[in-house]
């Protein structure tokens, strides 16, 4: 079906004799070559290399620290507002991204690349009501009326399994779950068909039936968009059931790439640090009825 | 109970002010020349000036321009504080720069005594309406500095936000971050910073019209109205001529009250 569909996109393009947008000469929608420094902190990336294919899905993993986000906003060329410098090549679409100006980057943002950020809550302007948020997201691209795409935004947020009425969008983001918030991230990201969808640990602050939902909502936009997705976790598991390929960020250094089935089968990818188990209580201070409780 | 009785007391004051019309029991200009500095009676409440003119009915309508104009002049000064503090904040580098450095120019300045210097400058023989505006302008175009910097600092915190990066990864437009993505955050500072600039004004306005280069007579403001008080025997003699300054005391007090209660709750 994706192919399918590309292929057609293809078609029409070419009958137009215009290049496919979505396909780099080298085949390739995204390749990267990034090393990102901060003042005080050398070396944060150091050559990470990595190339992502037009609907394809890529899994970046690694522990806490490794420079997974970094990367994120590296190719969205947004480290340079947190302090950051960058150096390398993004190319993107035939482009290399570390050459644009800031109004051909803004282009770029949030119509052709799409983010889900990590924390969602955090994310959502509090002041902003979910109507604002989508409005300032479609309005940032297209001079089409909020009027007239708003039964596209209702559709987008059946399609997240948020209620697709009025009333919701005037919600404020303190009014949702975590979850919702999150899947309202996710519905701005998609809102422009981006060919690329950067989530960065989307399902971190998530309980688990909702995590599946993310995966299973992050699987379906790569299916029926034809969408490019960098799906970035320590969640091994949700790795392995969306991605592909896989890349290993270790220290800021990708130390492995490959099929996922190869680099996660059996290895030892570096995750978080496990939690730190509870002191053991002496069994003698234990209650016994808490304890026949706790059996 | 304290913001309360405060807001209660602000408010009697004001709907005195708007109600002057009706309360003040003569007009605020009109000079009984024969009962030129008359005592307090049933027909003068306060008494009457050297001019003969009814002290209650001046402070009343005084009240009226000082409780306006203050106010206005304190929205002037905030919302510069707030174009300048947003403009600076999201441009950054140079712009910013040269912001902070003019904001504590204008600090290190001795602000009253810039007041002064800037109001001497202008004719003094300007009629009233004029001297108004003057007067409430300079307030406002020279009290901008202070909450500017407050600004510039709640603009600063917001820009590293995560819904700042989240826009910016949406693809907003700066300005369109900065008016509705930032602005909604920095009105309740801005609200604070009224409340706050306000009273100053006010006390400002008083301090000009003490020295006679505030509002010009005969239109009376609490500020002018002072200028009674420059011979301190007579207010030992007749101390019905502290009106205007125990009305100015409850004013600050009471919009201080409000201020501080309010910052406490919160």
């Amino acid at each position: 079906m994706n192919l399918f569909r590309r292929s057609l996109f293809a078609l029409h393009a070419a009958a137009a004799g215009e290049p496919d947008p979505h396909r780099d000469p080298a085949g390739t929608l995204l390749s990267l070559h990034l090393s990102v420094s901060y003042r005080d902190k050398p070396d944060v990336l150091a050559d990470v290399n990595f190339s992502i294919a037009p609907g394809e899905i890529f899994g970046l993993v690694g522990g806490s620290g490794s420079g997974k986000s970094t990367v994120a906003l590296a190719i969205l060329r947004l480290l340079e507002t947190r302090g950051g410098s960058v150096s390398g090549a993004v190319r993107f679409q035939g482009r290399d991204l570390m050459q644009c100006r800031e109004r051909e980057l803004r282009q770029v943002r949030g119509r052709s690349i799409g983010l889900v950020p990590q924390s969602p809550l955090s994310a959502l302007n509090p002041a902003l009501r979910f109507e604002a948020h989508f409005r300032e997201a479609w309005r940032a691209h297209s001079q089409a009326s909020w009027r007239s795409i708003r039964p596209r935004v209702l559709e987008l947020l059946r399609m997240m399994n948020l209620p697709e009425d009025e009333a919701f969008l005037r919600r404020y983001p303190h009014q949702v779950s975590v979850g919702q918030a999150q899947r309202i991230l996710i519905a701005m990201a998609v809102l422009h068909r981006p060919a690329l969808l950067i989530a960065d640990e989307p399902t971190s602050a998530l309980d688990p039936a909702s995590q599946q939902g993310i995966i299973d909502l992050l699987a379906r936009l790569n299916r029926e968009f034809a969408m490019a997705t960098l799906y970035i976790s320590h969640d091994l598991a949700s790795v392995a059931a969306l991605c592909a390929r896989v890349g290993v960020l270790q220290g800021g250094r990708l130390v492995a790439c490959g099929p996922a089935d190869d680099i996660l089968k059996g290895s030892e990818v570096p995750t978080s640090p496990p939690p730190i188990p509870p002191p053991p209580i002496p069994t003698s201070r234990i209650d016994p009825i808490v304890a026949l409780r706790y059996r | 109970m304290v913001r309360r009785a405060a807001i209660l007391a602000l408010t009697a004051i004001v709907l005195a002010l708007l109600c002057a019309d009706w309360i003040a029991p003569h007009s605020a200009e009109t000079q009984f020349r024969d009962d030129a500095a008359a005592r307090p009676s049933r027909q003068y409440p306060l008494g009457t000036d050297a001019l003969g003119r009814d002290r209650l009915s001046r402070l009343l309508y005084g009240g009226r321009i000082s409780m306006v104009m203050a106010p206005l002049a304190a929205l002037l000064a905030v919302s510069l504080a707030v174009v300048a503090g947003l403009t600076a904040g999201c441009l950054g580098g140079w712009w910013e720069r040269a912001a902070a450095t003019l904001t504590d120019l204008c600090l290190s300045l001795p602000w009253l005594f810039l007041l002064l210097a800037v109001r001497a400058l202008l004719p003094l023989n300007v009629g009233p309406e004029a001297s108004i505006l003057v007067t409430f302008a300079l307030l406002g175009l020279l009290g901008w500095a202070g909450p500017s910097r407050i600004m510039l600092a709640a603009v600063k915190r917001h820009l590293s936000s995560d819904f700042v990066l989240a826009a910016r990864a949406a693809g907003c437009h700066p300005l369109r971050i900065a008016l509705v993505h930032l602005l909604p955050h920095l009105l309740p500072v801005a609200a604070a910073q009224f409340w706050v600039t306000a009273p100053a004004f006010l006390l400002s306005e008083a301090n000009l019209g003490l020295l006679g280069l505030g509002v010009a007579e005969p239109t009376p403001s609490w500020g002018n109205l002072l200028r009674e008080l420059e011979n301190l025997s007579q207010v030992a003699r007749c101390p019905w001529i502290a009106a205007p300054l125990v009305a100015l005391f409850l004013v600050i007090g009471c919009s201080h009250l409000v201020t501080a209660a309010a910052e406490y709750e919160s």
